[in-house]
């Protein structure tokens, strides 16, 4: 029985690096496939971590730095995996390498080429509250601090209109635009999936207003809006109008229902956003609309109290369905049901709606290039669900951090490091030697 | 020997080539006031980072014959790496190699660029000057023990040892009781998500049992260890007898769990050890057994379960009451369908996935949940106000109380054994909460399970999971461990045992030798922190790379 002792890991935000970086130490060879240009994952959208607000590039980055040197990891950026041939122990993964049009050996991170370049677009990274060019990093302190080429709007790539310009301005001659998508197999004993999850789209909940008015934020807008490296260099003010809020509302267990789970970790980031906001705003009046609250790490109560009552309002919001966001004229009004089911009414400048994570957009066509089966919510199936396990619904693939369900960080790495330990089980038990021995051991 | 030191300035392209006078550096430095018994090659180049560059520095190297070389560059987080790598090549020890960044510390931030040539002139002199102190370190390679001790045979601790037992890794599990399996062992069920029952533990008794690279030690506590990650000495005893095993061990895990905390101690419930109020725990015993009856042998015919008791005193969730809660509650229903259950609930923590549907089939069942803002307890009455609503008081035939769970007995003596940190709450700490949450201070000690925080079976199981995947990465049967090279080491000579350094080290890397009356590092376990360094009276410490002779030059140099 052939086997390989290379494993493919997919995602590379905490759980997927911290996967990676043990295998490297237990001398396996990684390929690590991320479908963004950079890597890190959504903790690097947060300037600061719950529980003990440390700065999460400083969490990350060392992480983010060892990967990239490492040479036992491959890191694929703008790539994703197509197909999966072959057996337990003994897979082909079929990984489509988009073309970054900036090579990286060559490229030292200077930024001259994005000046020069006539193309602006809305930046997704950062949730469209910014824009980027066409040759772009998605923020400032991405890794690789490598530009891509998006070819979609590149004049020259999308074929709009002869453009040289960051071909001229770079030094080094990086910027390669001939440069082609590329397939490549590799061959892996196991893969570990770790492809984090998406949000509740808000928008669904027309009652809730966003999308309509400008005031109404998702958690990850709000995120890179706090950021000192995001769209407004940490500038909290309203888009459109400019506007600095004075009153803000964040609304708990958006899609709780509709899910039909908590997702464990909205209650903290929520707490989390109101410090953030008098951090920044002291004059500022913060009213956390919440149901249950969710504050199951043994540390997570501490950071609760630090908050309540100090930094923010607590009301009881006994109806999600009979909330409603409206326009008063200058800003928002919030009207809701109170404990005694009575209705209440605040007038705010800001909503944040705390949603649900789900299932990454991406997971079915991921479940399905992989062969693997998602649960009734559409995470990434685990064999016992119940009980405890890393395994997918096939064998020698494992599933960490939030592609499993929703979960903090420090729960997402604990995954990763449980899924390290099945894959060297694994890879071992594959071994002939392995084999052999199971065979002596039936015989006797 | 003369020293001859390579400096090579790398131009970056424009950022360094544009914004630095680098004709100017390279003329300057031949000519420095002080090293005229050293021989000082400048030199730049286009991208020293680039393959190219790469090549031509290794071969400057081997050619030149330097004795130390130093790169003016970028920062240190880009291409320390990278060039630590050349040194490696080339065959030069690469602790007498140094780089300067004079990108962002000079030409990205000084637009004038004679003053950024003059600062960037100014550090590597501060580094030339360092780098000629600096002296050749070299790794070193222990051999290990692969072998784990497991200390608590809950299902954490179990689950543990079955993760790692294999023919060439041998576990000890020490289990203080006369059996295996923990709280958990005595539940009749475990939750509905967690299907199979409680028979999942019974079957890991079984396995942990029949498993022949697993030797489990009953009635057994640890008494003393020594050591390091890879080598560890140990010795258990037995608590019934004076039977002592010595043990080798790479790593050692705890497992000790938790406990109930008593409810008497919580305002609201003074008296809660009256007749019929129950701890959660004793509940899941009876059911067990008997059945839950009262005292009088009858079933009871109205419980009050109450959750969250102490929650608001100890500072903390403790995760798993509100799912076994309803599962407790699930047994009266099962018992008798007429069982008048209500659960008073302050929050409803529902973490997990698949928690909600729980909830929802709980609710199914007739369970009446009250969300309450208050409580109190007097006998088997129970007092509350709804929130939203006004005081009420509901009597009860019995009354189960969801208190806290705080860390077992033997908790803080167990970490001032292993010279490990515990967080506020008297749980065994992580050594990084976020990042690195079942290692703990120090290296090759790991927790796992309730006693690392509140947990229910599947996290305490997961987390076991979690370090057998750690110490599969870290102990390799047959392989070996590279401790920290830039250790501290304390100068015999001039220590006067006043032990100060004992208390700054965070991770246990200093002993008291009681015959010499002096401290000791023990550079196996020592991480190079410098704290200790900073906090010895007598100047008998050393840090080796940052010793006070190769600071005090790079940083008066770079003030001349
Ligand atoms: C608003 C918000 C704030 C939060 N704040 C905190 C906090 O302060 N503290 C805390 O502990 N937790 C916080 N969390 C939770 C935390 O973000 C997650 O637990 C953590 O990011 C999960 O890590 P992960 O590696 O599983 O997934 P992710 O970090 O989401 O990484 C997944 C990676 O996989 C990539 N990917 C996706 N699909 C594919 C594919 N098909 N192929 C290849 N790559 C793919 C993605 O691009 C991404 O890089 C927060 C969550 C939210 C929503
Ligand atoms: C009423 C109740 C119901 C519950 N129901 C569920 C449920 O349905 N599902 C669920 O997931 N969780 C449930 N839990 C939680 C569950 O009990 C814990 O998650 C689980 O027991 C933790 O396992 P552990 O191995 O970490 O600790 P423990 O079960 O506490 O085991 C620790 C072991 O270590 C031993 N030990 C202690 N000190 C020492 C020492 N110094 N030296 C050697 N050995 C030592 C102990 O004797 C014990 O055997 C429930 C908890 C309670 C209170
Ligand atoms: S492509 Fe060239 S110009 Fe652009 S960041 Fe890289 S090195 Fe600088
Ligand atoms: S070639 Fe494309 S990416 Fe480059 S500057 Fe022109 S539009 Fe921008
Ligand atoms: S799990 Fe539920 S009962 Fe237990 S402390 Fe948390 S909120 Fe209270
Ligand atoms: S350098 Fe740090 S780890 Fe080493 S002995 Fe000193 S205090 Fe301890």
């Amino acid at each position: 029985m052939s086997h390989h002792e290379s494993v493919v890991v997919v995602g590379a935000g905490l759980a997927g690096m911290k996967a990676s970086l043990m295998l490297a130490h237990a001398g396996k060879k990684v390929h690590l496939v991320e479908t963004l240009p950079i890597i890190g994952g959504a903790t690097i959208k947060n300037e600061e971590s719950f529980p003990n607000l440390e700065c999460s590039t400083c969490l990350v980055a060392p992480i983010q730095q060892e990967v990239l040197q490492s040479p036992d990891i491959e890191t694929m950026t703008l790539s994703a995996v197509e197909k999966i041939e072959g057996d337990k122990g003994n897979f082909t993964v079929t990984v489509r390498k988009a073309a970054r049009y900036v090579k990286i050996a060559d490229c030292i991170g200077c930024g001259m080429c994005y000046e020069p370049c006539p193309v602006s677009v809305a930046n997704e990274w950062e949730e469209n509250l910014g824009e980027r060019k066409a040759i772009y990093v998605p923020c400032a302190g991405s890794l690789p601090n490598v530009p891509a080429v998006d070819k979609e709007h590149c004049l020259k790539l999308s074929g709009k209109q002869e453009c040289n310009a960051c071909v001229e301005a770079c030094m080094f001659g990086a910027v390669d635009l001939d440069d082609k998508d590329e397939t490549v197999n590799i061959e892996a004993g196991a893969v570990i999936v770790a492809t984090g999850s998406g949000m509740f789209d808000a928008s669904s909940l027309p009652n809730l207003g966003y999308g309509k008015f400008p005031g109404v934020y998702t958690p990850f807008e709000f995120e890179r809006l706090f950021a000192s490296n995001g769209p407004t260099l940490g500038e909290i003010t309203i888009r459109d109008t400019g506007k600095v809020p004075a009153k803000i509302a964040i609304i708990h267990c958006v899609g709780r229902k509709e899910q039909g789970y908590c997702s464990g970790v909205c209650c903290m980031y929520s707490f989390k956003f109101a410090h953030f906001l008098k951090k920044k705003l002291p004059e500022a009046s913060v009213y956390n609309l919440h149901s249950d609250i969710c504050v199951p790490d043994k540390s997570y109560q501490k950071f609760f109290d630090g908050v309540k009552g100090t930094h923010t309002e607590m009301l009881y919001n006994s109806s999600m369905e009979d909330l409603k966001v409206s326009s008063n004229g200058a800003g928002l009004k919030v009207v809701y049901l109170d404990e005694a089911g009575a209705e209440r009414e605040i007038d705010v400048d800001m909503v944040i709606l705390s949603v649900a994570m789900v299932p990454d957009e991406g997971a079915l066509g991921l479940a399905e290039a992989l062969g693997i089966e998602r649960d009734a919510r559409g995470f990434f199936k685990v064999l016992d669900e119940g009980i405890v396990s890393v395994e997918s619904s096939r064998e020698g693939i494992f599933i960490a951090g939030t592609a499993e369900g929703p979960k903090d960080s420090q729960s997402s790495v604990i995954q990763a490091e449980a899924a390290v330990g099945q894959v060297l089980a694994f890879l071992e038990s594959c071994r002939p030697e392995a084999a052999e021995a199971l065979a002596e051991d039936l015989k006797a | 020997m003369k020293a001859k030191i390579g400096i090579y300035v790398c131009e970056c392209g424009p950022n360094i080539g544009e914004t630095i006078d680098i004709p100017r550096v390279l003329e300057t430095i031949p000519a420095l006031e002080g090293y005229e018994d050293v021989e000082l090659v400048p030199k730049s180049f286009g991208l020293l980072c680039s393959p190219a560059g790469k090549e031509y520095l290794a071969k400057e190297i081997t050619d030149n014959g330097f004795t130390h070389l130093v790169v003016a560059a970028c920062s240190p987080r880009d291409h320390n790496s990278t060039f630590i790598g050349v040194c490696k090549e080339a065959g030069l020890n690469p602790y007498l190699y140094k780089i300067i960044n004079i990108r962002e510390h000079c030409g990205w931030i000084i637009h004038d660029k004679e003053a950024a040539t003059d600062k960037a002139i100014q550090y590597i002199r501060s580094g030339i000057s360092r780098v000629l102190y600096q002296s050749e370190l070299f790794e070193r390679q222990l051999e290990i023990t692969p072998d784990v001790l497991v200390i608590g045979g809950g299902i954490a601790g179990m689950e543990a040892a079955l993760s790692l037992a294999s023919h060439d890794r041998k576990v000890y599990l020490a289990e203080k009781t006369g059996e295996l399996g923990g709280k958990a062992a005595r539940f009749a069920s475990l939750l509905p998500r967690q299907g199979r029952g409680a028979d999942v533990i019974r079957e890991k008794i079984k396995a942990v049992e029949e498993n022949e690279h697993i030797r489990v030690h009953l009635n057994t506590e640890l008494e003393s260890s020594i050591g390091f990650l890879g080598n560890f000495e140990v010795v258990l005893a037995g608590n019934g007898d004076d039977e002592k095993t010595d043990l080798k061990v790479g790593a050692i895990i705890i497992a000790t769990g938790y406990r109930m905390s008593d409810p008497g101690s919580f305002t609201g419930y003074e008296y809660a050890d009256t007749d019929e109020v129950y701890s959660s725990l004793e509940i899941e015993r009876m059911n067990g057994g008997e059945g839950i009856a009262l005292r009088s042998g009858a079933k009871p015919a109205s419980v009050a379960l109450i959750h969250c008791v102490g929650r608001q005193e100890k500072g903390y969730c403790s995760r798993i009451c509100c799912n076994y809660m309803m599962k407790i509650a699930g047994y009266f229903k099962k018992q008798s369908g007429a069982t008048k259950v209500t659960e008073f609930f302050f929050d409803m923590c529902l973490p997990h996935k698949a928690d909600q549907e729980f909830f929802d089939h709980s609710v199914g069942l007739g369970i009446d949940f009250k969300r309450v803002k208050e409580i109190g307890l007097s006998g088997t009455s129970v007092e509350f106000a709804e929130t939203g609503g006004g005081k009420q008081k509901m009597d009860f035939d019995m009354v189960v109380l969801a208190s806290a769970m705080e860390p077992s007995e033997d908790t803080e003596a167990l970490a001032g054994l292993l010279e490990i940190d515990l967080d506020e709450r008297g749980f065994f700490k992580e050594a990084h909460q976020t990042t690195d949450p079942v290692a703990t201070s120090i290296d090759g000690i790991f927790v796992v399970g309730a006693s690392q925080g509140p947990r229910g079976v599947s996290d305490s199981m997961l987390l076991a999971q979690a370090t057998a995947g750690r110490i599969r990465c870290q102990l390799k049967p047959g392989g070996k461990i590279v401790p920290e090279v830039k250790v501290s080491e304390i100068m015999e000579a001039y220590c006067t045992g006043c032990r100060t350094c004992l208390e700054v080290c965070g991770y246990g890397a200093i002993y008291f030798d009681d015959q010499k009356g002096i401290s000791i590092v023990n550079e196996a376990v020592c991480r190079g922190c410098g704290n200790c360094f900073g906090s010895c009276p007598s100047g008998a410490l050393r840090t080796k790379h940052f010793t006070n002779k190769q600071l005090y030059r790079e940083v008066t140099e770079a003030l001349k």
